[in-house]
């Protein structure tokens, strides 16, 4: 029944994004508005199973890749809501209800089962570390699928000059200040809590190496639109290049160079 | 040398320094670090090997190209905080002369009121100049750059004074043993175990320090995340191992003592007759012939623990496998076997207090330096009696679209 909550909230975002685009390309507002309550019903449902789950492995559920991608996609609905209950945009949908979607798919071919919290991981940082950093990877995600939908726009003719483009372009940017900020704190913390385990701030594990590689890329990213006024379709292709290596920095690093997080 | 000291200076140079350190970085995460020049041989060749051990490659991160590019990050990020933060004196002022020079966007004397209303509602500070009213937020906003730069560089200062200068030691004691480091400090363990109450899995130690100076802290439990900090010391829970353990009697004076054994040793009275003590395994398996095989442990269990000895008496030496409450008696010592016992294996840090402090402090005005930075964004409203204007250092398209749907609301309810 619990596992059914998880694949449930999958197939409500699968729903909210297709009836988000189709309502897009149809133009009918209609369907976009129902598709931002089925998105929300999908976020309502994820937290019901996260908070399950929480309680029956009495712990937060962000100890292993399912359960951090599970939290990952929760935190791009989470956002996504949120910035459309302020915003109500159609940008806001089209980006964030497949970034939910996408993500929790990833999730649904990790393993799910509930495991004791491992030695390591049973510390006060846990819920700070890893909640930071699902959120911060959630604000690039929309903030990459910003990117995409910006070019695509651009690429059938949406003028650049637009206030619909410009809002598309310094929303990525301000998802990217909110990322860069829970990054870093992500960064810190996790140097905090090494030290506390490990006795060593900073051990240029591939995890933290390649955090650290993504932190370097968003401040260039914000320090070019500062030193070259860059806005835009190079802001939009930076953001995308970005998020790549966010990603990788989620799953490729567990696949390809493990290291000391290895359990994540 | 002024050009010279501006580029130092620019923000240029510091994004060419940055790419530097991400090209490390990305090389330093996927070779391998740390390995002998056989292994990169072995999986890149040997061309591709001699160029990663030429470019330093193996060790990217104390390569000296490495260590000067953090040290060009550190000048630049002085000289770029230091000089820019006397253009920041006066900015509250250019500000608000911004607003009062920005273009104007016409609204009804209505509107004008309710912007007025609007923004005295959200406490922003009001300052009349010429029938204009300037209202203005977030001015400490303007310090957010410069405190971000400034806690970065005394993060990599002082991050790498801590990494250079922490002492670190790493000791097996055993339960109720002590060690004594260099300095005269001692560490004692009273007891160890690797399952908590409830059976779950937890490496605990019970250990005590003592500073040179005699001052004790208490008995404390560690585990992993929970280390025992006192003074300048820290000790950590690191590793644990499973050790042989034989109580010795001299049979002559009734002396005793208990014994653990972590590696091959002789255990005499006399340096002739005594007890050879090869390993401890973890089990065993008995053949119909009645021929034991050994088996070692690789989980760290010691489920049916067996002592390969040799028994060294009158000459003879013979293999004897002993089993935990076996005894015997050898060259004038009575030996029982116990059951084997944990240790812990500990790491203990010397590493100053104030520079830790120091640290912590570089974390926090990071943090509130970037928040400063993203969100606490200057910005002056300047409302007059038929417009407004909106004056702010960064783009501010939330509060634009605050003020259009105001103004949109306003036209909706008239
Ligand atoms: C090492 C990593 C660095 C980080 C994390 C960082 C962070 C930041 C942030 C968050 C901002 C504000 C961006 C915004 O508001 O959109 C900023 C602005 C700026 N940064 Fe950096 N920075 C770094 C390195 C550097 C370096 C090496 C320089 C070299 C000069 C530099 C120069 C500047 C300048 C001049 C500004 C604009 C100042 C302003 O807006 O008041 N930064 N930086």
């Amino acid at each position: 029944m619990r596992d059914a909550c998880f694949f449930g909230a999958l197939m409500v975002y699968f729903a909210a994004t297709a009836m988000q685009f189709a309502g897009v390309a149809l133009k009918r507002t209609k369907l976009t508005a129902a598709a931002a309550k089925v998105f929300a019903a999908g976020l309502v449902l994820h937290t019901v199973y996260s908070v399950w789950r929480g309680v029956d492995a009495s712990r937060l559920p962000l100890a292993n890749q399912f359960e951090f991608a599970s939290g990952f996609a929760w935190a791009c609905a989470v956002l996504g809501v949120v910035l459309h209950l302020r915003m109500k945009q159609d940008w806001v949908l089209t980006v964030s209800a497949p970034a939910a979607f996408l993500v929790t798919s990833y999730a649904a071919f990790q393993p799910m089962e509930i495991k004791d919290l491992m030695p390591a991981l049973r510390s006060v940082w846990f819920g700070l570390h890893i909640g930071s950093a699902a959120f911060s990877y959630a604000a690039f995600a929309i903030a990459g699928g910003l990117g995409v939908y910006y070019l695509v726009k651009l690429s059938r003719g949406a003028d650049a000059a637009s206030t619909a483009m410009r809002q598309a372009d310094y929303m990525a940017y301000r998802m990217i200040c909110l990322g860069f900020l829970l990054l870093t704190v992500v960064i810190l913390s996790g140097a905090i809590w090494a030290e506390q385990a490990w006795s060593s701030w900073w051990s240029w594990d591939p995890k933290e190496t390649w955090a650290l590689i993504t932190w370097i890329i968003y401040a260039i990213y914000l320090h070019q639109r500062l030193r070259l006024n860059w806005q835009g379709k190079r802001m939009a292709i930076l953001a995308i290049i970005s998020l790549v290596c966010v990603l990788f920095t989620f799953a490729g690093v567990n696949i390809l160079l493990p290291g000391l997080h290895s359990y994540a | 040398m002024k050009k010279i000291l501006r580029f130092l200076r620019s923000m240029t140079f510091g994004m060419i320094l940055l790419c530097g350190v991400l090209v490390c970085s990305f090389a330093g995460s996927m070779i391998p670090q740390q390995r002998d020049a056989m292994h990169y041989v072995n999986l890149y060749g040997g061309r591709a090997a001699m160029l990663i051990l030429a470019l330093r490659f193996d060790n990217v991160f104390s390569a000296p190209y490495f260590i000067a590019l953090m040290a060009a990050l550190c000048l630049n990020l002085l000289l770029c905080s230091v000089l820019r933060v006397r253009s920041l004196r006066g900015s509250a002022d250019r500000l608000k002369d911004g607003a009062m020079a920005a273009k104007c966007t016409a609204v009804s004397a209505e509107q004008a009121e309710k912007l007025r209303a609007h923004f005295a509602a959200k406490r922003w500070r009001c300052e009349q100049r010429n029938g204009t009213a300037l209202y203005t937020a977030h001015l400490a906003g303007y310090y957010g750059s410069f405190l971000t730069h400034l806690a970065l560089l005394a993060l990599l200062v002082v991050g790498g004074l801590v990494l250079a200068g922490a002492e670190v030691i790493d000791r097996t004691v055993m339960p109720g043993s002590s060690i004594t480091l260099e300095d005269g400090a001692r560490v004692s363990v009273q007891d160890f175990r690797i399952e908590d109450e409830t059976g779950r899995l937890d490496f605990m130690s019970t250990v005590q320090i003592t500073a040179p100076d005699g001052r004790q802290s208490e008995m404390t439990p560690i585990r992993v995340n929970e280390p025992l900090r006192y003074g300048v010391y820290k000790v950590y829970q690191q590793t644990y191992g499973t050790a042989g353990s034989v109580t010795v009697v001299n049979e002559a004076t009734g002396g005793s003592e208990r014994i653990a054994l972590t590696e091959p040793a002789f255990l005499t009275l006399d340096g002739v007759n005594g007890v050879y003590f090869q390993m401890l395994y973890a089990g065993y398996t008995v053949d119909e012939n009645g021929n034991f095989t050994l088996i070692g442990s690789t989980s760290g269990e010691y489920d049916d623990p067996v002592y390969d000895i040799r028994v060294i008496a009158d000459g003879e030496t013979t293999a004897v496998l002993a089993f935990p409450g076996d005894e015997m008696s050898v060259g004038g010592v009575a030996f029982r076997f116990e059951p084997p016992v944990s240790y812990p294996g500990l790491r203990i840090k010397r590493q100053s207090g104030a520079l830790l402090g120091a640290l912590y402090a570089s974390f926090v005005l990071i943090t509130a330096g970037l928040y400063m930075c993203f969100f606490l964004r200057p910005v002056c409203v300047a409302v007059g009696g038929d417009g407004y204007a909106v004056h702010s250092p960064k783009q501010q398209m939330g509060l634009q679209l605050e003020i259009e749907g105001l103004l949109e609301k306003e036209d909706h309810g008239q």
